[in-house]
Protein backbone atom coordinates (compact mmCIF):
# COMPACT_ATOMS: atom_id res chain seq x y z
CA UNK A 1 0.00 0.00 0.00
CA UNK A 2 1.63 3.34 -0.56
CA UNK A 3 0.08 6.65 -0.28
CA UNK A 4 -0.09 9.24 -3.05
CA UNK A 5 0.69 13.35 -2.85
CA UNK A 6 -3.75 14.07 -2.29
CA UNK A 7 -3.60 11.77 0.55
CA UNK A 8 -5.48 8.78 -1.00
CA UNK A 9 -4.10 5.10 -0.53
CA UNK A 10 -3.45 3.35 -3.55
CA UNK A 11 -2.44 -0.28 -4.13
CA UNK A 12 1.62 -0.67 -4.82
CA UNK A 13 2.56 -3.21 -7.62
CA UNK A 14 4.11 -6.28 -5.93
CA UNK A 15 7.50 -7.01 -7.22
CA UNK A 16 7.96 -9.96 -4.80
CA UNK A 17 6.00 -12.47 -6.91
CA UNK A 18 2.52 -13.60 -7.07
CA UNK A 19 0.16 -13.11 -4.35
CA UNK A 20 -2.97 -15.24 -3.41
CA UNK A 21 -5.36 -12.18 -4.50
CA UNK A 22 -3.75 -12.06 -8.04
CA UNK A 23 -3.90 -16.05 -8.27
CA UNK A 24 -7.72 -15.70 -9.26
CA UNK A 25 -7.49 -12.52 -11.10
CA UNK A 26 -5.27 -14.50 -13.44
CA UNK A 27 -7.60 -17.20 -14.38
CA UNK A 28 -10.45 -14.32 -15.19
CA UNK A 29 -8.37 -13.15 -17.70
CA UNK A 30 -7.72 -16.46 -19.33
CA UNK A 31 -11.15 -17.45 -19.91
CA UNK A 32 -10.92 -14.19 -21.64
CA UNK A 33 -8.49 -14.76 -23.56
CA UNK A 34 -9.27 -18.19 -24.57
CA UNK A 35 -10.38 -17.50 -28.41
CA UNK A 36 -13.73 -19.10 -29.53
CA UNK A 37 -14.30 -20.52 -32.77
CA UNK A 38 -16.43 -17.20 -33.67
CA UNK A 39 -13.42 -15.40 -32.40
CA UNK A 40 -11.28 -17.28 -34.55
CA UNK A 41 -13.67 -16.69 -37.87
CA UNK A 42 -13.30 -13.14 -37.32
CA UNK A 43 -10.07 -12.93 -36.83
CA UNK A 44 -9.48 -15.15 -40.07
CA UNK A 45 -12.05 -13.18 -42.10
CA UNK A 46 -10.00 -10.26 -41.60
CA UNK A 47 -6.45 -11.16 -42.17
CA UNK A 48 -7.96 -12.60 -45.35
CA UNK A 49 -9.95 -9.05 -45.99
CA UNK A 50 -6.48 -7.62 -45.21
CA UNK A 51 -4.03 -9.10 -47.51
CA UNK A 52 -2.07 -7.53 -50.14
CA UNK A 53 -2.22 -9.06 -53.45
CA UNK A 54 -0.49 -8.54 -56.83
CA UNK A 55 -2.30 -8.79 -59.84
CA UNK A 56 -1.09 -9.37 -63.48
CA UNK A 57 -2.19 -6.76 -65.73
CA UNK A 58 -4.12 -8.50 -68.20
CA UNK A 59 -5.62 -11.72 -66.28
CA UNK A 60 -5.97 -9.91 -62.87
CA UNK A 61 -4.64 -13.07 -61.97
CA UNK A 62 -2.23 -12.99 -58.88
CA UNK A 63 1.30 -13.43 -59.39
CA UNK A 64 2.47 -17.03 -58.20
CA UNK A 65 6.28 -15.46 -57.01
CA UNK A 66 7.62 -12.20 -56.13
CA UNK A 67 7.28 -9.38 -58.45
CA UNK A 68 10.79 -9.00 -58.63
CA UNK A 69 12.12 -12.36 -58.83
CA UNK A 70 9.44 -12.92 -61.36
CA UNK A 71 11.38 -10.31 -63.73
CA UNK A 72 15.04 -9.05 -63.51
CA UNK A 73 15.43 -6.07 -61.95
CA UNK A 74 18.62 -2.97 -62.55
CA UNK A 75 16.34 -0.29 -61.22
CA UNK A 76 13.56 0.39 -59.17
CA UNK A 77 12.22 4.01 -58.57
CA UNK A 78 9.30 4.10 -55.85
CA UNK A 79 6.62 6.73 -55.61
CA UNK A 80 4.68 7.23 -52.34
CA UNK A 81 2.31 9.88 -52.12
CA UNK A 82 0.59 11.82 -54.56
CA UNK A 83 2.81 14.50 -55.54
CA UNK A 84 5.66 11.99 -55.67
CA UNK A 85 3.37 9.80 -58.18
CA UNK A 86 2.72 13.32 -59.75
CA UNK A 87 6.55 14.17 -60.44
CA UNK A 88 7.10 10.66 -61.80
CA UNK A 89 3.79 10.63 -64.21
CA UNK A 90 4.94 14.02 -65.34
CA UNK A 91 9.05 13.60 -66.01
CA UNK A 92 9.60 10.23 -65.98
CA UNK A 93 6.60 8.19 -67.52
CA UNK A 94 6.22 10.97 -70.49
CA UNK A 95 9.55 10.24 -71.21
CA UNK A 96 9.48 6.63 -72.42
CA UNK A 97 7.10 3.76 -72.86
CA UNK A 98 6.23 2.19 -69.81
CA UNK A 99 3.92 -1.06 -70.00
CA UNK A 100 2.16 -2.27 -66.98
CA UNK A 101 2.95 -5.20 -65.28
CA UNK A 102 0.97 -5.50 -62.33
CA UNK A 103 -1.01 -3.98 -59.58
CA UNK A 104 -1.06 -4.24 -55.96
CA UNK A 105 -5.00 -4.50 -54.51
CA UNK A 106 -5.03 -3.63 -50.65
CA UNK A 107 -8.14 -3.07 -48.45
CA UNK A 108 -7.48 -1.04 -45.14
CA UNK A 109 -9.30 1.66 -42.85
CA UNK A 110 -7.85 3.99 -44.71
CA UNK A 111 -8.39 3.41 -48.53
CA UNK A 112 -9.38 0.49 -50.99
CA UNK A 113 -7.41 0.72 -54.20
CA UNK A 114 -8.52 0.76 -57.55
CA UNK A 115 -7.75 -0.40 -60.83
CA UNK A 116 -7.30 2.89 -62.47
CA UNK A 117 -4.15 5.24 -62.61
CA UNK A 118 -5.92 8.26 -62.98
CA UNK A 119 -3.99 10.68 -60.87
CA UNK A 120 -7.35 11.36 -58.26
CA UNK A 121 -6.70 12.92 -55.08
CA UNK A 122 -9.56 10.82 -53.62
CA UNK A 123 -8.39 7.64 -55.66
CA UNK A 124 -5.62 5.34 -54.70
CA UNK A 125 -3.44 2.76 -56.48
CA UNK A 126 -0.41 1.15 -56.64
CA UNK A 127 0.66 0.04 -59.93
CA UNK A 128 4.19 -1.23 -61.42
CA UNK A 129 5.72 -0.44 -65.06
CA UNK A 130 8.40 -1.38 -66.49
CA UNK A 131 10.43 0.39 -69.33
CA UNK A 132 9.59 -0.88 -72.62
CA UNK A 133 13.23 -0.50 -74.40
CA UNK A 134 14.95 -1.54 -70.72
CA UNK A 135 12.82 -3.83 -68.87
CA UNK A 136 14.95 -4.25 -66.33
CA UNK A 137 13.78 -0.51 -65.04
CA UNK A 138 10.96 -0.68 -63.34
CA UNK A 139 8.72 2.18 -61.62
CA UNK A 140 5.96 1.71 -58.99
CA UNK A 141 3.30 4.65 -58.43
CA UNK A 142 1.48 3.96 -54.92
CA UNK A 143 -0.72 6.60 -54.17
CA UNK A 144 -2.87 4.17 -51.20
CA UNK A 145 -1.78 4.11 -48.13
CA UNK A 146 -0.44 0.48 -46.87
CA UNK A 147 -1.20 -0.07 -42.89
CA UNK A 148 1.72 -1.12 -41.09
CA UNK A 149 0.59 -4.76 -40.66
CA UNK A 150 0.23 -5.03 -44.58
CA UNK A 151 4.13 -3.20 -44.96
CA UNK A 152 5.73 -6.61 -44.84
CA UNK A 153 3.34 -8.32 -46.59
CA UNK A 154 4.02 -6.02 -49.71
CA UNK A 155 7.45 -6.31 -49.31
CA UNK A 156 7.20 -9.77 -49.54
CA UNK A 157 5.15 -9.74 -52.82
CA UNK A 158 6.92 -7.09 -54.27
CA UNK A 159 11.13 -7.89 -53.55
CA UNK A 160 10.45 -12.22 -52.80
CA UNK A 161 12.30 -13.52 -49.53
CA UNK A 162 15.41 -13.02 -50.80
CA UNK A 163 15.98 -10.50 -53.04
CA UNK A 164 19.11 -10.10 -55.88
CA UNK A 165 21.28 -7.24 -54.88
CA UNK A 166 22.63 -5.72 -58.06
CA UNK A 167 19.43 -3.33 -58.12
CA UNK A 168 19.11 0.36 -57.28
CA UNK A 169 16.05 1.33 -55.13
CA UNK A 170 14.67 5.15 -55.53
CA UNK A 171 12.27 5.70 -53.10
CA UNK A 172 10.54 9.66 -53.19
CA UNK A 173 7.88 10.39 -51.09
CA UNK A 174 6.45 13.62 -49.07
CA UNK A 175 5.97 14.28 -45.47
CA UNK A 176 4.01 17.55 -43.98
CA UNK A 177 7.05 19.84 -42.69
CA UNK A 178 5.46 19.83 -38.99
CA UNK A 179 7.14 16.69 -39.05
CA UNK A 180 10.45 17.77 -39.11
CA UNK A 181 12.63 18.52 -36.04
CA UNK A 182 14.86 21.13 -36.11
CA UNK A 183 16.29 23.93 -33.73
CA UNK A 184 16.26 26.34 -36.02
CA UNK A 185 12.86 28.29 -36.45
CA UNK A 186 10.43 26.81 -38.42
CA UNK A 187 9.19 29.79 -39.96
CA UNK A 188 12.57 30.58 -41.54
CA UNK A 189 12.62 26.79 -43.35
CA UNK A 190 12.37 26.88 -47.08
CA UNK A 191 9.28 24.69 -47.45
CA UNK A 192 8.84 22.85 -49.44
CA UNK A 193 12.39 21.23 -49.27
CA UNK A 194 14.33 18.16 -50.08
CA UNK A 195 16.34 15.20 -47.34
CA UNK A 196 17.91 12.23 -48.32
CA UNK A 197 18.58 8.83 -46.19
CA UNK A 198 20.09 6.18 -47.99
CA UNK A 199 21.28 2.61 -46.92
CA UNK A 200 24.80 1.60 -46.16
CA UNK A 201 25.28 -0.23 -49.39
CA UNK A 202 24.70 3.20 -51.59
CA UNK A 203 27.74 4.43 -52.59
CA UNK A 204 26.68 7.28 -55.13
CA UNK A 205 26.36 10.81 -53.32
CA UNK A 206 22.56 11.80 -52.99
CA UNK A 207 21.66 15.22 -54.56
CA UNK A 208 20.49 16.82 -51.55
CA UNK A 209 21.30 17.12 -47.58
CA UNK A 210 21.36 13.97 -45.57
CA UNK A 211 17.63 13.78 -43.44
CA UNK A 212 19.40 14.89 -39.65
CA UNK A 213 18.64 13.17 -36.18
CA UNK A 214 16.46 13.33 -34.62
CA UNK A 215 14.05 12.85 -37.84
CA UNK A 216 12.31 9.55 -38.49
CA UNK A 217 11.10 8.11 -41.78
CA UNK A 218 7.29 6.55 -41.10
CA UNK A 219 5.19 3.73 -42.86
CA UNK A 220 6.03 2.37 -47.05
CA UNK A 221 9.17 3.77 -47.48
CA UNK A 222 10.59 3.23 -44.44
CA UNK A 223 9.60 -0.30 -44.50
CA UNK A 224 11.10 -0.23 -47.98
CA UNK A 225 14.60 1.46 -47.16
CA UNK A 226 14.58 -1.34 -43.91
CA UNK A 227 14.14 -4.18 -45.87
CA UNK A 228 17.11 -2.61 -48.11
CA UNK A 229 19.67 -1.90 -45.71
CA UNK A 230 18.83 -5.34 -43.59
CA UNK A 231 19.47 -6.92 -47.53
CA UNK A 232 22.61 -5.02 -48.48
CA UNK A 233 20.46 -3.13 -51.49
CA UNK A 234 22.20 0.05 -52.19
CA UNK A 235 18.78 2.28 -52.09
CA UNK A 236 18.40 6.23 -51.81
CA UNK A 237 14.75 8.07 -50.20
CA UNK A 238 14.25 11.66 -51.23
CA UNK A 239 12.21 12.85 -48.86
CA UNK A 240 9.82 16.29 -49.88
CA UNK A 241 8.85 18.08 -46.50
CA UNK A 242 6.28 20.46 -47.64
CA UNK A 243 3.68 22.87 -45.84
CA UNK A 244 0.63 21.12 -48.59
CA UNK A 245 -0.20 17.91 -48.79
CA UNK A 246 -2.75 17.78 -51.12
CA UNK A 247 -1.52 17.45 -55.16
CA UNK A 248 0.56 20.96 -55.76
CA UNK A 249 2.59 22.37 -58.29
CA UNK A 250 5.63 23.82 -55.98
CA UNK A 251 5.88 20.71 -54.03
CA UNK A 252 6.21 18.49 -57.27
CA UNK A 253 8.63 20.73 -58.38
CA UNK A 254 10.65 20.75 -55.18
CA UNK A 255 11.07 17.20 -56.31
CA UNK A 256 13.44 17.98 -59.52
CA UNK A 257 17.21 18.03 -58.32
CA UNK A 258 16.83 14.29 -58.60
CA UNK A 259 16.21 14.51 -62.40
CA UNK A 260 20.49 15.50 -62.18
CA UNK A 261 20.69 11.76 -60.51
CA UNK A 262 22.54 8.61 -62.29
CA UNK A 263 19.21 6.62 -61.66
CA UNK A 264 16.82 9.46 -63.93
CA UNK A 265 19.71 11.10 -65.99
CA UNK A 266 18.85 8.71 -68.72
CA UNK A 267 15.30 8.22 -67.98
CA UNK A 268 14.01 11.91 -68.48
CA UNK A 269 14.12 13.71 -71.77
CA UNK A 270 12.10 16.33 -72.24
CA UNK A 271 11.98 18.69 -69.14
CA UNK A 272 9.80 21.57 -70.69
CA UNK A 273 7.32 19.26 -72.35
CA UNK A 274 7.01 17.52 -68.66
CA UNK A 275 6.66 20.41 -67.05
CA UNK A 276 3.65 21.76 -69.38
CA UNK A 277 2.23 18.17 -68.62
CA UNK A 278 2.45 18.90 -64.60
CA UNK A 279 0.24 22.18 -64.83
CA UNK A 280 -1.88 20.58 -67.28
CA UNK A 281 -2.34 17.55 -64.01
CA UNK A 282 -2.78 20.38 -61.59
CA UNK A 283 -5.60 22.50 -63.26
CA UNK A 284 -7.53 19.19 -64.00
CA UNK A 285 -6.87 18.09 -60.63
CA UNK A 286 -7.48 21.26 -58.95
CA UNK A 287 -10.16 21.23 -56.41
CA UNK A 288 -12.91 23.68 -56.32
CA UNK A 289 -12.46 24.79 -52.61
CA UNK A 290 -13.82 28.29 -51.83
CA UNK A 291 -11.87 28.31 -48.12
CA UNK A 292 -8.91 29.98 -49.06
CA UNK A 293 -8.49 33.12 -51.39
CA UNK B 1 -0.15 31.87 -43.75
CA UNK B 2 1.31 30.91 -47.28
CA UNK B 3 -1.19 27.15 -47.57
CA UNK B 4 -3.17 27.39 -50.63
CA UNK B 5 -3.40 30.98 -51.38
CA UNK B 6 -3.45 32.75 -54.61
CA UNK B 7 -0.53 35.55 -55.44
CA UNK B 8 -1.30 39.20 -53.90
CA UNK B 9 1.19 41.71 -54.52
CA UNK B 10 1.55 45.71 -53.88
CA UNK B 11 3.09 48.36 -54.98
CA UNK B 12 3.83 52.10 -53.56
CA UNK B 13 4.60 54.38 -56.31
CA UNK B 14 5.22 57.59 -56.41
CA UNK B 15 1.43 58.94 -56.97
CA UNK B 16 -0.26 55.78 -57.38
CA UNK B 17 -0.53 52.56 -55.11
CA UNK B 18 -1.00 49.40 -57.37
CA UNK B 19 -3.10 46.33 -55.88
CA UNK B 20 -2.69 43.25 -57.69
CA UNK B 21 -4.03 39.83 -57.18
CA UNK B 22 -4.17 36.36 -59.02
CA UNK B 23 -7.58 35.30 -59.64
CA UNK B 24 -8.65 32.02 -58.90
CA UNK B 25 -10.24 29.70 -61.29
CA UNK B 26 -13.82 29.86 -60.61
CA UNK B 27 -16.60 27.06 -60.69
CA UNK B 28 -18.88 26.98 -64.27
CA UNK B 29 -22.28 27.59 -61.61
CA UNK B 30 -20.43 30.04 -59.96
CA UNK B 31 -21.23 33.78 -59.82
CA UNK B 32 -18.08 35.25 -60.48
CA UNK B 33 -18.74 38.73 -58.92
CA UNK B 34 -19.30 36.92 -55.66
CA UNK B 35 -15.39 35.72 -55.36
CA UNK B 36 -13.92 39.75 -54.09
CA UNK B 37 -10.62 39.81 -53.54
CA UNK B 38 -10.03 43.00 -53.59
CA UNK B 39 -11.81 45.14 -51.37
CA UNK B 40 -12.45 49.00 -50.02
CA UNK B 41 -12.32 49.75 -46.89
CA UNK B 42 -12.69 53.37 -47.43
CA UNK B 43 -13.12 55.58 -50.39
CA UNK B 44 -9.11 56.05 -49.90
CA UNK B 45 -7.95 52.65 -48.80
CA UNK B 46 -8.50 49.44 -49.99
CA UNK B 47 -6.94 46.03 -49.12
CA UNK B 48 -5.88 42.24 -50.38
CA UNK B 49 -6.11 39.26 -48.35
CA UNK B 50 -4.50 35.79 -49.04
CA UNK B 51 -5.60 32.84 -45.97
CA UNK B 52 -9.15 32.18 -44.80
CA UNK B 53 -12.16 33.96 -46.56
CA UNK B 54 -14.95 33.90 -43.91
CA UNK B 55 -12.22 35.29 -41.22
CA UNK B 56 -11.16 37.79 -44.42
CA UNK B 57 -14.96 39.28 -44.80
CA UNK B 58 -15.47 38.94 -40.72
CA UNK B 59 -12.07 41.42 -40.18
CA UNK B 60 -12.97 43.78 -43.62
CA UNK B 61 -16.55 44.20 -41.83
CA UNK B 62 -15.11 45.59 -38.65
CA UNK B 63 -12.70 47.69 -40.43
CA UNK B 64 -15.41 49.43 -42.46
CA UNK B 65 -17.47 50.17 -39.36
CA UNK B 66 -14.37 51.13 -37.62
CA UNK B 67 -13.75 53.84 -40.86
CA UNK B 68 -16.66 55.24 -40.74
CA UNK B 69 -17.37 55.45 -36.97
CA UNK B 70 -13.66 57.08 -36.97
CA UNK B 71 -15.09 59.72 -39.68
CA UNK B 72 -18.20 60.71 -37.56
CA UNK B 73 -16.08 61.02 -34.45
CA UNK B 74 -13.16 63.08 -35.57
CA UNK B 75 -14.97 64.34 -38.98
CA UNK B 76 -11.57 63.07 -40.60
CA UNK B 77 -11.47 59.92 -43.35
CA UNK B 78 -8.98 57.21 -41.43
CA UNK B 79 -5.02 57.03 -42.40
CA UNK B 80 -4.05 54.16 -43.93
CA UNK B 81 -1.66 53.68 -40.54
CA UNK B 82 -4.98 54.13 -38.56
CA UNK B 83 -6.89 51.45 -39.56
CA UNK B 84 -3.75 49.14 -40.11
CA UNK B 85 -2.79 49.36 -36.46
CA UNK B 86 -6.73 48.73 -35.99
CA UNK B 87 -6.89 45.78 -37.86
CA UNK B 88 -3.67 44.60 -36.43
CA UNK B 89 -4.88 45.15 -32.76
CA UNK B 90 -8.22 42.96 -33.59
CA UNK B 91 -5.97 40.28 -34.83
CA UNK B 92 -3.69 40.18 -31.86
CA UNK B 93 -6.65 39.95 -29.36
CA UNK B 94 -7.57 36.68 -31.24
CA UNK B 95 -4.02 35.13 -30.34
CA UNK B 96 -4.46 35.77 -26.81
CA UNK B 97 -8.07 35.10 -25.69
CA UNK B 98 -9.29 31.27 -24.13
CA UNK B 99 -11.35 29.74 -26.47
CA UNK B 100 -10.16 31.50 -29.99
CA UNK B 101 -8.31 30.95 -32.80
CA UNK B 102 -6.23 33.97 -34.51
CA UNK B 103 -7.76 35.16 -37.65
CA UNK B 104 -6.04 32.98 -40.79
CA UNK B 105 -5.23 35.74 -43.10
CA UNK B 106 -2.56 38.24 -44.14
CA UNK B 107 -3.76 41.26 -46.01
CA UNK B 108 -2.15 44.39 -47.78
CA UNK B 109 -3.50 47.34 -46.94
CA UNK B 110 -2.76 50.41 -49.62
CA UNK B 111 -3.86 54.01 -49.49
CA UNK B 112 -3.83 57.47 -49.55
CA UNK B 113 -3.57 59.63 -46.30
CA UNK B 114 -4.64 63.34 -46.25
CA UNK B 115 -1.74 64.64 -46.71
CA UNK B 116 -1.16 63.04 -50.05
CA UNK B 117 1.35 60.21 -49.12
CA UNK B 118 0.80 56.71 -50.42
CA UNK B 119 1.13 54.19 -48.19
CA UNK B 120 1.24 50.61 -48.32
CA UNK B 121 0.89 48.05 -45.10
CA UNK B 122 1.32 44.38 -44.55
CA UNK B 123 0.15 42.19 -41.45
CA UNK B 124 -0.24 38.83 -40.70
CA UNK B 125 -1.94 36.28 -37.97
CA UNK B 126 -0.04 37.12 -35.08
CA UNK B 127 -0.93 40.74 -35.31
CA UNK B 128 1.83 42.73 -36.18
CA UNK B 129 2.01 44.97 -39.49
CA UNK B 130 4.73 46.77 -41.26
CA UNK B 131 4.96 49.31 -43.71
CA UNK B 132 6.69 48.42 -47.34
CA UNK B 133 7.70 49.58 -50.59
CA UNK B 134 6.22 46.68 -52.30
CA UNK B 135 5.48 43.31 -51.26
CA UNK B 136 3.76 40.13 -51.98
CA UNK B 137 1.28 37.53 -49.88
CA UNK B 138 0.30 34.13 -51.15
CA UNK B 139 2.06 30.93 -51.93
CA UNK B 140 5.26 32.04 -53.87
CA UNK B 141 5.38 35.16 -52.12
CA UNK B 142 9.34 34.22 -51.97
CA UNK B 143 9.80 34.47 -55.47
CA UNK B 144 7.67 37.66 -56.54
CA UNK B 145 9.16 39.15 -53.21
CA UNK B 146 12.89 38.31 -55.17
CA UNK B 147 11.79 39.42 -58.20
CA UNK B 148 10.64 42.97 -56.57
CA UNK B 149 13.82 43.48 -54.66
CA UNK B 150 15.30 43.39 -58.32
CA UNK B 151 13.17 44.99 -59.99
CA UNK B 152 11.82 48.10 -57.27
CA UNK B 153 13.22 51.18 -58.59
CA UNK B 154 12.63 55.13 -58.39
CA UNK B 155 12.62 54.60 -62.61
CA UNK B 156 10.26 51.76 -62.19
CA UNK B 157 7.89 53.95 -60.28
CA UNK B 158 8.18 57.48 -61.59
CA UNK B 159 5.28 56.78 -63.57
CA UNK B 160 1.99 55.57 -62.73
CA UNK B 161 1.80 53.31 -65.69
CA UNK B 162 5.07 51.86 -65.23
CA UNK B 163 4.45 51.21 -61.52
CA UNK B 164 1.16 49.52 -63.00
CA UNK B 165 3.51 47.39 -65.36
CA UNK B 166 5.27 46.82 -62.11
CA UNK B 167 3.00 44.80 -60.10
CA UNK B 168 1.97 43.33 -63.66
CA UNK B 169 5.13 41.55 -63.92
CA UNK B 170 5.58 40.54 -60.66
CA UNK B 171 2.68 38.61 -61.04
CA UNK B 172 3.27 37.45 -63.79
CA UNK B 173 6.01 35.60 -62.48
CA UNK B 174 4.17 33.22 -60.81
CA UNK B 175 0.88 32.97 -62.30
CA UNK B 176 -0.32 30.35 -64.42
CA UNK B 177 -1.61 31.62 -67.52
CA UNK B 178 -0.95 34.55 -67.90
CA UNK B 179 -3.28 38.25 -67.98
CA UNK B 180 -6.52 36.69 -68.02
CA UNK B 181 -5.43 35.60 -63.98
CA UNK B 182 -4.90 38.97 -63.27
CA UNK B 183 -6.78 41.39 -61.27
CA UNK B 184 -5.89 45.00 -60.79
CA UNK B 185 -6.90 47.85 -58.82
CA UNK B 186 -5.40 51.82 -58.25
CA UNK B 187 -5.45 54.62 -55.88
CA UNK B 188 -4.45 58.14 -57.39
CA UNK B 189 -3.92 60.99 -55.05
CA UNK B 190 -7.46 62.63 -54.47
CA UNK B 191 -9.32 59.52 -56.83
CA UNK B 192 -11.36 56.90 -55.38
CA UNK B 193 -10.56 53.54 -55.82
CA UNK B 194 -10.32 52.27 -59.53
CA UNK B 195 -10.76 48.15 -60.42
CA UNK B 196 -9.29 47.55 -63.98
CA UNK B 197 -11.31 45.53 -66.54
CA UNK B 198 -9.90 42.66 -68.09
CA UNK B 199 -9.32 44.44 -71.66
CA UNK B 200 -7.58 47.30 -69.72
CA UNK B 201 -5.07 44.71 -68.00
CA UNK B 202 -4.73 42.62 -71.31
CA UNK B 203 -3.42 45.63 -72.58
CA UNK B 204 -0.78 46.32 -70.35
CA UNK B 205 0.28 42.86 -70.11
CA UNK B 206 0.32 43.27 -74.39
CA UNK B 207 2.50 46.38 -73.72
CA UNK B 208 4.64 44.25 -71.38
CA UNK B 209 4.99 41.51 -73.90
CA UNK B 210 6.40 43.94 -76.50
CA UNK B 211 9.04 45.40 -74.36
CA UNK B 212 9.95 42.10 -73.93
CA UNK B 213 10.32 41.46 -77.71
CA UNK B 214 12.17 44.48 -77.59
CA UNK B 215 14.55 44.05 -75.65
CA UNK B 216 15.56 40.64 -76.57
CA UNK B 217 16.22 42.47 -79.77
CA UNK B 218 18.25 44.41 -78.84
CA UNK B 219 20.39 41.58 -77.09
CA UNK B 220 20.72 39.58 -80.17
CA UNK B 221 22.07 42.68 -81.88
CA UNK B 222 24.52 44.17 -79.13
CA UNK B 223 25.77 39.95 -79.63
CA UNK B 224 26.27 39.54 -83.41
Amino acid sequence: MAATFFGEVVKAPCRAGTEDDEEEEEEEEEEGRRETPEDREVRQQLARKREVRLLRRQTKTSLEVSLLEKYPCSKFIIAIGNNAVAFLSSFVMNSGVWEEVGCAKLWNEWCRTTDTTHLSSSEAFCVFYHLKSNPSVFLCQCSCYVAEDQQYQWLEKVFGSCPRKNMQITILTCRHVTDYKTSESTGSLPSPFLKALKTQNFKDSACCPLLEQPNIVHDLPAAVLSYCQVWKIPAVLYLCYTDVMKLDLITVEAFKPILSTRTLKGLVKNIPQSTEILKKLMTTNEIQSNIYT
Amino acid sequence: MEVCTFEKVGIRGTNIVVLGVEKKSVAKLQDERTVRKICALDDHVCMAFAGLTADARVVINRARVECQSHKLTVEDPVTVEYITRFIATLKQKYTQSNGRRPFGISALIVGFDDDGIPRLYQTDPSGTYHAWKANAIGRSAKTVREFLEKNYTEDAIASDSEAIKLAIKALLEVVQSGGKNIELAIIRRNQPLKMFSAKEVELYVTEIEKEKEEAEKKKSKKSV
